[in-house]
């Protein structure tokens, strides 16, 4: 027996990299425009999923991918908003990967406008690629004012930041601004939409970019 | 643990293509923005080569650090973020990855 020493360059998000390219080239030949939504547990992801639902039903078929460690329960919500969904079920894992996606995304192809709703959680969802076309993060101001700061990635990373439960800040000693400020800080690009989806504060703002951005990806994909 | 299954997979399908017996030193590239913690990743990885040829092999992490610079004043920094002093934006390339550099086995 002897010992030798194999060279390898093999990247460890290569097999996701793989799936998500292939979820990616399924949505523009469907002509489906998706949004990776991520925040944590509470922070209001399902219900923006139903008031988007409520507002703009009429004119959009709206899907839903729903990643949660167990239960339906985020899959009983929407579907009472019309939403066409599918739970999957991440078990032990903290993220949706591209491969979980690729098993749901076939059911996706008559959709307009499909949400991935990530797990609760502001860390693990940030490296995984679904192969949606824009990410959202949305926080709530009952996380913390220096929550933005202390998860960079995902607010550097993402297409549109929804700072949301506006109207609580003040009963739970939150700055709306410093967390407005952080995240501009980690993101020049990104619309800052400070949301109360309980009050409808800023919901209209968050309409008027979600349709910009559709119209826009949806012209892309011919 | 989503890194350390992927991790454990691909090193056994290197250690199979060699016939090794045993799987005995790891080296990984990991981009200090993925923001994996190596004595987590380092836990894990122990925990699921149990009872595989890679039992007891030591993992070695090289933390990988991006390129943070502004794309205006050539300015370097530590940490990402959007605008630079000067007004420029800031770029940031790599640290985004999780790459295995080296498999030691015995054959």
């Amino acid at each position: 027996m002897h010992r030798i020493e194999v060279d390898a360059e093999i990247s460890l998000l290569e097999e996701n990299r793989k799936f998500a390219g292939e979820n990616r080239e399924f949505l523009a030949k469907h002509g489906v425009v998706a949004f990776n939504l991520m925040g944590a547990t509470g922070s209001g992801k399902t219900l923006l999923i139903e008031r988007t639902a409520d507002s703009l039903g009429d004119r959009l078929k709206i899907g839903a991918i729903l990643g949660d460690v167990a239960g339906d329960d985020d899959y009983r919500r929407v579907t009472k908003h019309g939403v066409k969904a599918k739970m999957v079920n991440t078990g032990k894992e903290c993220h949706l990967d591209a491969h979980l996606i690729h098993h749901a995304i076939e059911e996706f192809g008559d959709v307009d406008l499909l949400f991935m709703e990530n797990v609760g959680n502001l860390v693990c969802p940030v490296d995984f690629d679904l192969g949606e076309d824009y990410r959202i993060v949305i926080v709530s101001v009952t996380e913390g004012d220096d929550v933005v700061r202390k998860h960079p990635e995902i607010f550097r990373l993402a297409d549109a930041i929804i700072i949301n439960k506006v109207s609580l800040a003040e009963a739970v000693g939150s700055d709306v601004e410093t967390m407005v400020r952080d995240a501009r800080r980690l993101n020049a690009k990104a619309p800052v939409i400070k949301m109360d989806l309980k009050t409808g504060e800023g919901f209209e703002e968050w309409l008027e970019w979600l349709m910009d951005t559709y119209e826009r990806a949806r012209k892309l994909k011919g | 643990m989503s890194f350390a299954q992927s991790l454990l997979e691909s090193v056994l399908r290197i250690a199979e293509e060699k016939k090794a017996k045993r799987i005995t030193r790891v080296v990984v590239d990991v981009g200090e923005l993925l923001m994996l913690n190596p004595e987590q990743l380092r836990f894990c990885y122990d925990v699921i080569t149990k009872g595989t040829i890679a039992e007891g092999s030591e993992l070695e992490l090289n933390i990988v650090k991006p390129v943070i610079r502004c794309t205006l004043c050539g300015r370097e920094f530590d940490t990402p973020f959007a605008l630079c002093d000067c007004g420029g934006v800031v770029s940031v390339e790599g640290g985004k990855d999780a790459i295995i550099k080296k498999v030691e086995m015995e054959v």
